[in-house]
């Protein structure tokens, strides 16, 4: 009992002689904003500081130019011409409410069309020539759902360790139903012989709430630091939505909608970054990450299907470049290494920080 | 006479001790030729100083994806295809004079078009694949471009730079390799000389500068093949073509230069035989370009993307452009 109570008093003490290592509200430190605006990537904590406000906008161009198979083979899209490219756009925002707590939310925007290939069907007897081409556009644009979410930190000032938990709600804000095709017949050179242009329009939500679970921890030795995330999402439900069919006739399509159940499949996202901050302003690192999805299911003609097991490797050499004490420009590029089911992009992403106390001097 | 004498040497003595007092608002702040060396886009003088070396590269690339139709609708490309094209750009720049300078420039062209086609054929009940490949590499035409200070910074609020430009078609002009007809090598010339001319106009107001220009270039009448079946080559003549551009640039910090412009270009029908073709359709596009410039001391890097906007029968995919540049 009484070794019991030694420890305890022992911890308090511990506690009380780290006191002015800890923040508190009671505590007014000087705090100059310039020096906290400029702080280097490996001197700062995982969260914003206290009032601090910062706003991302982002634009991802990406070329996909190869997927990888179901056994992780990968498959050149390039040299059947089905390749195709990204256009993302990103925008978050956030606020630490105090040191270690930070509220944000983001949304996205994408516009990626995917052809397919290219077919003819071709029947020609002693009357008649019938020569029909068929080709297939998916286009996915749209804004995606918008992320609500709040960050916690150790309540400790940041020197060498830091250890972040976060949570958040992707609310269906987004249009998540596919839009209607807008399939053409054009080149009509004979009766039958023309070409089909299919086009499907599909959306970029979720069309159900979906959670978020998020951990990182970072470690600093001088100028290098080491910082690796576990994020987790879930959908809170099944969704419905509808799928969009269509007939032909005379040339002419009509199109009518099948209502379909759907599970969205979870996703775990882990990544693990190595920081070398070569000057004050100028962080360069190398972040790898692995992307999985699993479970999930969709309903095709009253039956459930299982969605396909997704998963991708990411190898991104990245800088942040501090160009004044309120804009900071980061950029990545991404190279594909592995994955399975995926698709298997190449990508620049560039990243404009907007930081400032709007409510301290 | 004598008096008139005295009082013009007070004058001219009294001038000469306070004129330094009076005209302390306009001194200029002379810069060693190493400054110079490394001013900004912003702050450097619009043609290079007398003596003076720039060297650079300059890498674009694009991928075909969407374009502009006869209508100014942008939209996908139809049928599966895969297009990319990389150009690397090598400029060479020397100041004849603090007022002239003369830019050497060639190109290396990379440009690929790949698809995969499937035919079934029912009377057979066969099916048939055609696969696509071509690819064109290779040095392109080379461009030299004379730029003199019509009205110069250093005497005018607004500098006013005349240019004369003259492309020569070094780069392989006609289809070349043919081993079928979808496989062979692509022209990486333009195969017609062009000269052009025009006006370029700048205004520094630090942190910011402001650009305009204008430019109006002439193709010449040329000859190559535009098919792998022309037995010959085949004159052509492209339209001409005006340039307009409209920028503003600005320093984020010291070395680190925002650019932002906005560009147009038109390009009149050309002529295949004498006669108005469909291969050579009236073209214009409006886009904005806006990029990152970073001088760190004579090196120079920048990147841009530029962003057709609207346009007519052109490319409607972003161009992304990387730059290096040195002054020796």
């Amino acid at each position: 009992m009484n070794r019991t109570i030694n420890i305890l008093v022992a911890v308090i003490l511990l506690i009380f002689s780290a006191a002015p290592e800890i923040y508190s509200q009671s505590l007014r430190e000087e705090r100059d904003k310039y020096t906290l605006l400029t702080m280097p990537y490996n001197m700062r904590p995982l969260t914003l500081y206290r009032g601090q406000l910062k706003a991302d906008a982002g634009y991802k161009f990406a070329v996909k130019g190869r997927k990888f198979d179901n056994d992780g083979n990968p498959v050149q899209l390039r040299t059947s011409g089905t390749g195709s490219v990204y256009h993302y756009y990103f925008a978050d925002i956030r606020y630490g409410l105090l040191d270690f707590v930070e509220l944000g939310a983001e949304t996205s925007y994408i516009r990626h069309g995917v052809r397919s290939e290219s077919v003819t069907y071709t029947s020609v007897s002693l009357t008649s020539a019938e020569r029909v081409t068929v080709n297939q556009l998916k286009e996915i644009k749209g804004f995606s759902d918008i992320l609500f979410n709040a960050t916690v930190r150790l309540p400790i000032k940041y020197k060498w360790f830091d250890l972040s938990a976060k949570g958040g709600i992707y609310v269906p804000s987004a249009e998540y139903k596919q839009d209607k095709p807008e399939h053409r017949i054009t080149n009509i050179t004979a009766a039958d012989s023309y070409t089909v242009n299919y086009k499907y329009n599909y959306t970029n939500g979720f069309g159900v709430p979906v959670y978020l679970l998020a951990s990182q921890v970072k470690f600093t030795f001088r100028k290098l630091s080491l910082q690796a995330g576990l994020t987790f999402r879930t959908p809170a439900r099944e969704g419905t939505s509808i799928r969009w069919e269509e007939n032909l006739v005379e040339k002419t399509f009509i199109y009518y909608d099948q209502s379909y159940k759907y599970l969205l499949s979870d996703a775990w996202f882990a990544d693990l970054a190595v920081h070398y901050q070569a000057t004050g302003w100028f962080d360069i690192f190398v972040n790898v990450s692995r992307e999985k999805t699993t479970g999930g299911w969709t309903e095709y003609w009253g039956n459930k299907y299982k969605n396909r097991e997704t998963e991708l490797i990411m190898i991104e050499p990245c800088f942040e470049l501090q160009i004044s004490p309120s804009l900071t420009v980061c950029q990545n590029a991404g190279f594909p290494v592995a994955g399975k089911n995926s698709d298997a992009p190449f990508y620049l992403f560039t990243t404009i920080r907007f930081s400032n106390f709007p409510f301290f001097r | 006479m004598v008096k008139y004498t005295h009082i013009l040497k007070y004058l001219s003595a009294s001038a000469m001790f306070f004129a330094p007092f009076i005209c302390s608002g306009q001194v200029e702040k002379q810069l060693t030729p190493a400054e110079i060396k490394q001013q900004t886009i912003v702050t450097e003088p619009v043609t290079l100083k007398k003596g003076f070396i720039r060297s650079g590269m300059l890498t674009n690339y694009r991928v075909a994806d969407k374009y502009f139709t006869d209508d100014g609708i942008k939209e996908y490309y139809p049928s599966n295809i895969w297009g990319t094209k990389s150009v690397y750009n090598l400029t060479f720049q020397y100041g004849i004079s603090d007022r002239m300078e003369v830019e050497l420039s060639t190109e290396y062209m990379n440009s690929r078009q790949e698809s995969q086609k499937t035919e079934f054929i029912a009377a057979t009940n066969t099916a048939k694949t055609v696969v696509t490949r071509q690819k064109g590499t290779g040095i392109g035409d080379t461009y030299v471009k004379i730029r003199y200070q019509i009205f110069p910074e250093t005497s005018y609020r607004v500098s006013v730079t005349g240019n004369i430009n003259l492309a020569i078609p070094t780069g392989e002009k006609n289809p070349t390799d043919i081993r079928s007809a979808e496989q062979y090598d692509l022209p990486v010339g333009s195969g017609t000389y062009a000269l052009g001319g025009g006006l370029f106009a700048r205004t520094i107001f630090y942190p910011y500068s402001f650009t305009f220009g204008l430019n109006y270039t002439y193709s010449f009448t040329g000859r190559k093949k535009f098919e792998i079946t022309d037995i010959r080559e085949i004159e052509f003549q492209p339209g001409e073509v005006l340039n307009l551009s409209l920028g503003a640039n600005l320093h984020l910090n010291e070395w680190i230069v925002f650019s932002n412009e906005l560009t147009y270009q038109h390009k009149d029908k050309g002529t295949v035989n004498g006669h108005y073709s469909a291969l050579l359709p009236l073209t214009w596009s409006a886009s904005y370009r806006p990029g990152l410039v970073f001088q760190v001391r004579r090196f120079r890097l920048g990147e841009s993307v530029t962003i057709p906007v609207k346009g007519k029968n052109t490319a409607a995919d972003p161009l992304y452009i990387v730059m290096a540049q040195y002054v020796f």
